[in-house]
């Protein structure tokens, strides 16, 4: 079982296409109809079926018994080389299993409906079921489409730490409390809290556990006290030294490394068929998530197409172009698997002050436009325009991506009350240590906490547009991204296989993937 | 013989899934299972007046146990600190929840089991602490029962689930399907450890035997279970080589013992009547009887497995108030 805390990185497939150029949202009226006609009791137990569909689906679900007890040789393969996709869409299911088979079924079903009452009669009689084809559903169209594959952190404000340790309990309490008074404004209160914890923090085990993580969010929120909301140090670390320690974090937990594996699982299936693909990154780094695709591409059946890979990252101060030096990295394993590679580097110290031209997207070309955690740095919004996620959205759009693979954690760190803020990120935060210690021990795993840190320092210490980490949980980008034109695909069983897989080679003890809606989540218990 | 649509639906769904799980090898397609199961993440923010949240109780076997409280007038919203804050009552019951799945499907958060949960912390007013424990065929007997008696251990050492009125912790064991089998077990176990256990509540229990009984003859293949499949999972959970009349399947059998002169807990016993192994069941209660021991079976001649997922059948109705009074006259 996964039960996941709110340190989970979740791996989320949605995007979404449409074929005119103006898509617009479903109309909300129509969104809420087909809402209430949802059958509230299997809903609970985690499937949307609606009502009125329910005795279709009965029916789908007798043939397909009816199929698989025709065919065990079907079954079979049904059982283990089928992907299966979206469970909780029932209707769906069944269908695409149904379409699996090619034979009618011609063997008498145990139970018949009663078209009277809704419910169906148990029958000890043999009937003949009516004989018809399996209806051929097709649910994932190939053109124009755009995937969001969204890896999200899931915070359900779940804690699992029973603390044995009173003093842990107690700094909790006047975390909360320093917290408050923040909220409210009474400074000085605050100033006095943060002594008495200094203070217990001696007393407390601050290797491990909420001592550790407790000690950020003191240092934290005494930033936000003495030094104000204006960032300054720590958005101020250089880009050079947030790519160390962005791959520090990279290598001591698992979950960038199932980000990048489920991302370039869903756009090497999105290419599947294209012979001149182009990736857009919206923050290269050091291209960690690269070469398993360009090898990938290199194995495909056919042989690989011509890849162009567009990388935005900040400019280098001290006259390197860090960017090309990746990009030539890149190209050097790419000619050695025999893929035709070209790189282009853009330098951009925002995300917003990218122009699409700048990409230079060739229109016979695929694009898969990938974002790993930069789109809710977008989210602080500038009263003097558009907000630049609209913005940003927009013109991906305007690309007609073929695919678009979000990564983000899966948080509510954007809540206007600093309090809720808070809240959510202590216990966020504190699971994602707790995660980290059941990794196999990194040399350096100091410096991917460093990473973390960061985080939140900028969750608490920052207002305004200092504040970027402005994590938003996995429904709201959803909405987003709908709004913003793009369909969701759906990761299935495949997927979901192969990074539970994995993850068994990473050694990270308590982590697993689930399936929700179309989107695979990594969690981890604690 | 009617079963509400939608009930018929989600347990035909469940068949069609777990056909496509187990594996003539007696191998159990692990990924494909935990990717259609549906679960839900505990959830600290009450609904309907039941919060939860999720403790490791066993970091060598990563034993989790998913714990639902009724949330207070006082703390609507409990915090991070709130979770173990001692229970507020005279005697306030505490129901040890074993999830079913034949000993291999399902977990503590699948959706199915956290509903279930929920409805029991209203309607016995208690704690319910929902085990995860580890699943066949990858971890064969006695690994549940082993976790299952870990969590005993856990749940009766909390200071913060004790009674005022005697401060020990009242603990009752309950389970479906596999999870009744498990509860039996437990029970078994902890009085023979001297612990006191106030109930067992055993919902469609899984047992069986190697004789085949007229019930599942009669039944087989008929109500969405097949022998073959029963025979799978014994064969799956069972060490190697066992056949079903070992005791861990076929307590009160040849190799049974019996509880005569055991201080056991009254149980209440659900059995369905449209349940191919109720004859198993039916003389579990007799083997219970037979030993002296209170029991009480609850027999719902027209309910098929599966009838208590679903509030919209009188069966799911008539047990609840059954539990409800059988965990209150402990008052």
């Amino acid at each position: 079982m996964v039960l996941y805390d709110s340190a989970t990185l979740g791996g989320s497939c949605s995007g979404s296409s449409s074929s005119s150029s103006s898509s617009k949202p479903p109309p909300l009226q129509q969104r809420q109809q087909t809402q209430q006609d949802i059958d509230g009791l299997l809903a609970g137990a985690g499937y949307r079926v609606r009502s009125s569909e329910l005795r279709k689906v009965a029916q789908r679900l007798e043939r397909l018994e009816t199929a698989m007890v025709n065919s065990p040789a079907d079954l079979s393969q049904l059982a283990s080389d089928t992907i299966h996709y979206n469970p909780s869409d029932l209707a769906s299911w069944v269908d695409s299993l149904l379409s699996e088979f090619t034979q009618p079924p011609t063997c008498p079903s145990e139970f018949i409906m009663d078209p009277e009452t809704n419910q169906t009669v148990v029958s000890d009689a043999w009937t003949t079921a009516e004989p018809h084809m399996p209806q051929v559903h097709q649910n994932i169209s190939y053109e124009q489409q755009s995937l969001n594959n969204q890896l999200t952190v899931d915070n359900q404000l779940t804690v699992v730490t029973a603390m044995e340790e009173d003093s842990g309990i107690r700094l909790v309490h006047m975390l909360m409390t320093c917290a408050e008074c923040v909220q409210r404004g009474d400074f000085s209160l605050a100033t006095s809290c943060l002594e008495d914890m200094q203070g217990l923090l001696t007393r407390v085990n601050t290797v491990c556990g909420i001592g550790k993580v407790a000690g950020h969010f003191i240092d934290a929120l005494s930033r936000r006290i003495f030094q104000g909301i204006g960032g300054g140090s720590i958005n101020g670390g250089s880009a050079y030294e947030n790519e160390i320690l962005y791959h520090h974090f990279y290598e001591a937990c698992p979950y960038l490394k199932f980000a990048h594996f489920t991302a370039n699982q869903a756009i090497l299936e999105a290419f599947d068929g294209h012979d001149c693909v182009h990736v857009v990154d919206f923050n290269l780094m050091h291209g960690l998530q690269w070469p398993a695709l360009i090898q990938a591409l290199a194995l495909r059946p056919g042989g690989p197409p011509l890849l162009r890979l567009t990388g935005i990252g900040p400019p280098s101060p001290d006259g390197r172009d860090s960017l090309r030096e990746i990009g030539l990295r890149l190209a050097e394993l790419a000619r050695s698997v025999n893929v035709r590679f070209a790189f282009r580097g853009v330098a951009a110290s925002r995300l917003e002050d990218v122009k699409p031209w700048m990409l230079q997207v060739n229109p016979k070309e695929s694009v898969a436009v990938n974002s790993i955690m930069q789109l809710h740095r977008l989210l602080g919004s500038d009263l003097n325009r558009n907000s630049p996620i609209e913005t940003v959205l927009s013109w991906i759009r305007s690309l007609n991506p073929k695919i678009m693979t979000v990564v983000e954690q899966e948080a509510n760190h954007n809540q206007p009350g600093f309090l809720d803020r808070f809240t959510e990120a202590l216990h966020y935060y504190s699971t994602m240590f707790d995660s980290l210690e059941a990794c196999t021990v990194q040399p350096n795993k100091g410096l991917a906490e460093i990473y973390i840190q960061r985080e939140i320092a900028n969750v608490v210490s920052c207002e305004g547009s200092a504040r970027v980490e402005r994590h938003e949980p996995l429904s709201k980008w959803r909405t987003r991204l709908s709004g913003a034109g793009f369909r969701p695909l759906h990761l299935g069983s495949n997927a979901y296989k192969q990074a539970s897989m994995l993850l068994t080679l990473f050694s990270a003890e308590g982590y697993s993937v689930e399936e929700n809606d179309g989107c695979l989540t990594l969690g981890w218990h604690s | 013989m009617v079963v509400p649509l939608n009930t018929w639906v989600l347990i035909s769904s469940f068949k069609l899934a777990y056909n496509l799980l187990r594996r003539p090898d007696g191998t159990f397609n692990r990924h494909l299972a935990e990717f259609l199961d549906r679960k839900v993440p505990a959830n600290l923010n009450p609904v309907d007046g039941v919060f939860s949240f999720d403790v490791l109780i066993d970091r060598a076997t990563g034993l989790l146990c998913r714990i639902y409280r009724p949330a207070t007038a006082e703390e609507p919203e409990p915090n991070i600190v709130e979770l173990e804050k001692p229970v507020v009552g005279d005697v306030v019951p505490v129901i040890i929840f074993f999830h079913g799945g034949s000993f291999a499907h399902s977990s503590a958060n699948s959706a199915i089991y956290d509903t279930l949960c929920r409805r029991l912390v209203g309607i016995c007013k208690a704690v319910v602490v929902s085990v995860n424990y580890r699943r066949a065929p990858e971890n064969r007997y006695p690994c549940a029962y082993d976790d299952g008696w870990t969590a005993f251990k856990w749940v009766n050492s909390r200071s913060w689930l004790q009674s005022r009125k005697d401060s020990k912790v009242h603990i009752y064991l309950a389970g479906d399907s596999s999870g009744g089998n498990i509860a039996h077990h437990v029970a078994a176990q902890a009085v023979e450890s001297g612990i006191d256990v106030l109930g067992n509540i055993l919902l469609n229990p899984m047992f069986g035997g190697q004789e085949r009984t007229e019930s599942e003859k009669r039944l087989d293949g008929k109500y969405f279970v097949t022998l073959r499949d029963r025979d799978w999972y014994w064969r799956a959970f069972l060490p190697e080589g066992e056949n079903r009349d070992h005791p861990a399947c076929n307590p009160f059998g040849p190799n049974g013992r019996s509880l005569e002169g055991i201080k056991f807990p009254k149980s209440l016993v659900v059995v369905a009547g449209l349940d191919l192994i109720q004859d198993w069941q039916l003389a579990y209660v007799e083997g219970l009887r037979k030993a002296g021991k209170e029991v009480k079976l609850l027999y719902m001649e027209q309910a098929t497995i599966g009838f208590y997922l679903l509030p919209n059948n009188n069966h799911f109705h008539t047990v609840m108030d059954e539990i409800s009074e059988f965990v209150s006259s402990d008052c």
